[in-house]
């Protein structure tokens, strides 16, 4: 008997520790404090990290008076986002989510349609200061459903000494006002490959990953193409089209020329092994603190010849507040703050992000470097969102698997064929996801 | 008198009877009890979640909506089998397990048959041989690349030496799933070598020298007596190096995810995508639904194919 007692009460014990596991439910506050909570996928000890959590306590010093606790939740996310999607996951299963989670550019339109976050429109009047390429990634079907932490833009990087040995006149370099055509950027890579016998550009083929569709897109969009419909529900008719066509083949040129190459040794740039790179904002900082002792330029994206519509991509993390949210008014005053003016300006000085605001970028400007101020003009004038659609993930790999197979350019020679396969995929997985 | 004693010996059984349920409730108990926890945690992780899997292949769970799945009978199978990525990670996957099972199970018994000898060396060569098996199979991975690096890794340079052209490894559609196989079964090789050795050591000395009177050569040794005695080892082995082998995940997703143009897209990788990435939960269960049974057909028609061989 003793022993069935004993056997039990350890089962029990058991299954109680499983429960209380999963079941870890906020605790009302006793002194009628209203407490907002919020969960970011950076950790506490990053740069990042630490500006989040020096203007969450700014924010409960500022409303100290009304009674509201603002608090933060670090939850690190790997690589692509892993980790900390999970627990948005999880929480969304058992219902536990805060009243502020942020989440990455592509994903607005997947967490609006299934109501995991709310639309801001009510409780933030003022807009018009979001630079517009903001807007057009936390919008889904005509509402402001989230508000981006920072701004990012890609470029080329070029090394200036590099450069100016293959003979290129520095000052003839274009720039935001005037691009160059891609007639004139193969010229420029002509010119170093003949001089260095590499490739000229590090174009990050390599990767697998979202950097593909971040930085090739703009080449579709300024040759006048898109990959959806203004509306997001079709691709095959869009996509599939001429000027997609001719971006790819551009694209192909520089592969088949030997411009640039799929397989580019590590940090060619960054060691001055090859001239030139496509790579993101961040960059700058990798240089500053890695390599310091290259002495490069930025120059904007080549426009294609046909429109001489000088595009670029934009996007990155942002806040928004969840649909279970008891206290929408705090939730989304908290989703302001975090990207207001002051937010921005800090984040901006302690890692190299470009604000979301005119009226910080207007600050930031003049403490920019020249670089730096080649990404926020680009940005400005020219930055343009990836397509808002539930069916981002599927879509963004059929268009990553697009440039995987026209770089296998003696395999694909036909690149509208390519084109035709992988719009179906993204296709059916709209019509699935809508 | 006859009657007392009828009476005192007929209720003694069943109290007799009592006191051995007993104790052998108690033994049970004891039993329970250490494998409580065990089994717990399996109903937890295992159980469970695997029935609950099975359910949500009939379903069209989103992952962002769990509370607005439906019912949608076969219709995540009939998908599945007009979708070109899973026909192709399917075949890549078996690809992979007929390329991998001989070469890996090849190395280790060769391996397994180069150790089974009293040399001081052996020891060293063991660890050594073993030492992939215990490392993080992303370390491995990682370390392969920068090995396979078709600019500046070391293989490519071994190659120049000899006057080969440098080869594209893992970035060629052609080449990349034969390098992950060689990686693979250079990494899990060690363990199954381990195994052999086991096996090769419970073999009796005497039937070697039984054999060696009677004038059997070093490979008729082999043939006639090592391999059969293996039998009932290598039939382990096999099984467990191909159930192994069709989990295939962690290489492809390090080294290539999937690339290049899905060459190396393998269907647990492909379950992962489509569940996690793509957040289509129901899709994904029915993909793991199908594979499961897939490979517990494969395993069932090995154990009788085996079987049937032994009956010989």
């Amino acid at each position: 008997m003793n022993m069935k007692r004993l056997m039990l009460g350890s089962l029990s014990l058991l299954l109680m520790f499983a429960v209380w596991g999963c079941n870890k439910s906020e605790s009302a506050n006793s002194s009628g404090k209203k407490t907002v909570t919020m969960w970011v996928h950076v950790s506490d000890d990053n740069e990042e990290g630490k500006v989040y959590q020096k203007r969450v306590d700014a924010f409960n010093k500022k409303y100290a008076s009304e009674n509201v606790e603002a608090k933060i939740e670090f939850i690190p996310r790997s690589g692509n986002g892993g980790g900390y999607e999970d627990k948005v996951n999880a929480a969304l299963t058992t219902n536990t989510l805060p009243d502020v989670i942020t989440l990455d550019g592509p994903n607005t339109a997947a967490y609006a349609k299934s109501g995991v976050i709310a639309h801001l429109d009510e409780f933030i009047k003022d807009q018009d200061d979001l630079l517009p390429s903001i807007k057009q990634q936390g919008t889904y079907q005509g509402k402001l459903y989230a508000i981006g932490v920072s701004e990012s833009s890609v470029g080329i990087y070029y090394n200036k000494k590099m450069l100016k040995d293959a003979g290129v006149d520095l000052k003839t370099l274009p720039t935001v006002k005037d691009p160059w055509t891609w007639k004139e950027f193969l010229e420029l890579c002509e010119k170093l490959k003949n001089k260095y016998d590499k490739p000229a550009i590090d174009m990050q083929l390599q990767s697998k990953d979202e950097i593909l569709s971040y930085a090739l897109l703009p080449f579709v969009w300024s040759a006048g193409g898109d990959i959806l419909s203004e509306n997001g529900k079709k691709a095959d008719g869009v996509f599939n089209k001429k000027p997609t066509v001719e971006a790819m083949t551009f694209i192909q040129t520089m592969l088949k020329e030997g411009y640039t190459t799929r397989t580019p040794v590590k940090q060619a740039f960054e060691t001055e092994k090859y001239p030139m790179k496509m790579s993101g904002v961040w960059t700058i900082t990798d240089l500053k603190t890695n390599f310091s002792n290259v002495d490069y330029g930025v120059m904007p994206y080549p426009v294609s010849p046909k429109t001489k519509k000088l595009v670029s991509p934009s996007g990155s993390w942002q806040f928004a507040m969840t649909q279970a949210s008891e206290n929408k008014e705090w939730a989304a005053k908290l989703v302001d703050w975090m990207t207001n003016k002051e937010s921005n300006i800090e984040l901006s000085r302690s890692i190299a992000a470009l604000p979301v605001r005119y009226s910080s970028e207007k600050v930031l400007t003049k403490e920019f470097s020249d670089e730096m101020n080649v990404f926020m003009q680009q940005l400005k004038e020219t930055g343009h969102a990836r397509p808002v659609t539930p069916a981002y993930p599927q879509v963004t790999r059929a268009f990553q698997q697009t440039i995987d197979d026209i770089s296998f350019y003696d395999q694909n020679q036909d690149i509208q064929k390519v084109l035709d396969t992988r719009v179906k995929e993204m296709q059916s997985a709209i019509d699935k996801a809508n | 008198m006859n009657k007392t004693i009828l009476k005192e010996t007929r209720p003694a059984l069943p109290i007799e009877r009592k006191t051995v349920n007993k104790i052998r409730w108690r033994e049970n108990a004891v039993a329970y009890m250490f494998l409580g926890p065990a089994l717990l945690i399996l109903l937890m992780f295992l159980v469970i979640p695997s029935i609950m899997a099975v359910y949500y292949a009939f379903t069209d769970y989103y992952l962002l909506t769990p509370d607005l799945r439906k019912f949608i009978g076969f219709d995540n199978f009939i998908k599945l089998f007009q979708d070109p990525i899973f026909l192709k990670s399917l075949g890549n996957t078996i690809k992979f397990v007929v390329l991998l099972i001989p070469l890996q199970i090849g190395a280790a018994l060769g391996l397994a048959l180069l150790l089974n000898k009293k040399r001081k060396a052996n020891a060293f060569f063991k660890v050594a041989y073993f030492s992939p098996v215990v490392m993080s199979l992303v370390v491995i991975s990682v370390l392969w690349m920068y090995l396979l690096n078709p600019n500046e890794g070391m293989i490519n340079n071994i190659l120049a030496h000899f006057g080969l052209s440098p080869q594209p490894f893992l970035t060629s559609p052609k080449q990349a799933i034969f390098t992950i196989v060689v990686v693979s079964a250079w990494q899990g090789a060690g363990l199954q070598m381990l195994i052999f050795l086991a096996g090769l050591q419970n073999i009796p000395e005497d039937v070697y020298e039984a054999a060696q009177l009677d004038g059997m050569n070093k490979w008729q040794r082999f043939i006639y007596i090592t391999l059969p005695l293996l039998k009932p080892t290598s039939v382990f082995i096999f099984i467990t190096t191909l159930i192994s082998a069709f989990k295939l995940l962690v290489q492809p997703m390090v080294m290539t995810q999937g690339g290049p143009v899905n060459s190396t897209m393998t269907v647990v990788y492909y379950i992962y995508q489509t569940g996690f990435t793509d957040r289509m939960v129901g899709y994904a269960s029915s993909i793991a639904l199908l594979f499961g049974t897939i490979i517990g057909l494969v395993t069932l028609a090995q154990r009788k194919l085996v079987k049937e061989d032994e009956d010989h």
